[in-house]
């Protein structure tokens, strides 16, 4: 007799659903928020979190979204901001970065002395970072 | 603001905006467009050996991101 094949339902985790992972995030990145650059809380914190992605992206622990076997054509588009980005950063870098060509993170710099524009990028960086351990 | 820091500012935001604009047209119905995480999961894919380079670099790089601009 033919069996019928298994309908596997994978359930998240209670600790994967955005209901967590999102207040996780947010309280992350206000802690990170208030350390100061070039403090070696600072630099501690990034290298923590950063890490801590890193090894739980490598390890086989996190539940993977499936990739795509290939990409189509329309993948290209993706080259045009890179390469206006680039053109620009090579550019005002190679200028030695001062006022008249700064580079992105010069034009950032004064953005992230306010704390509360810190804690907003820290939590689109560990976001992201996040989104790519999902990935 | 001199003339060659408004030009450097506006190329930014070009590139940027150029970004969401390309990355709401991949979640539109029927796009071919592959979404930026989609094209981060197929570089993430690449692998020498059993070597996980794709990934190594993404992270890798990632990672320099938030130092960069958070410690340094």
């Amino acid at each position: 007799m033919e069996q019928s094949p298994e309908i596997i339902a994978e359930v998240p985790r209670p600790w994967d659903r955005p209901i967590v992972s999102v207040p996780v995030l947010a309280l992350l990145a206000i802690i990170g928020g208030q350390f100061p650059s070039f403090s070696m809380s600072a630099n501690l914190y990034v290298m923590g979190t950063g890490g801590a992605l890193f090894w739980l992206g490598l390890s086989n622990r996190m539940p993977k979204r499936p990739a795509p076997y290939r990409l189509g054509s329309g993948a290209a588009w993706w080259f045009v901001p890179l390469v206006i980005f680039w053109v620009f950063e090579a550019g005002t870098f190679a200028l030695g970065s001062t006022d008249d060509f700064p580079t992105f993170s010069r034009l950032a710099d004064p953005v992230l002395e306010d704390r509360l524009m810190r804690s907003l990028a820290y939590f689109a960086w560990l976001s992201a970072f996040w989104g790519l351990v999902r990935r | 603001m001199s003339v060659s820091r408004f030009i450097v500012i506006c190329g930014f935001t070009v590139a940027l905006a150029l970004a969401a604009v390309i990355e709401w047209a991949s979640r539109r119905e029927g796009s071919r467009i592959p979404s930026l995480g989609d094209v981060c999961a197929y570089v993430m894919q690449y692998e020498v050996g059993r070597v996980p380079v794709g990934r190594l670099g993404m992270y890798g790089f990632w990672w320099w991101v938030g130092w960069h601009f958070f410690a340094r």
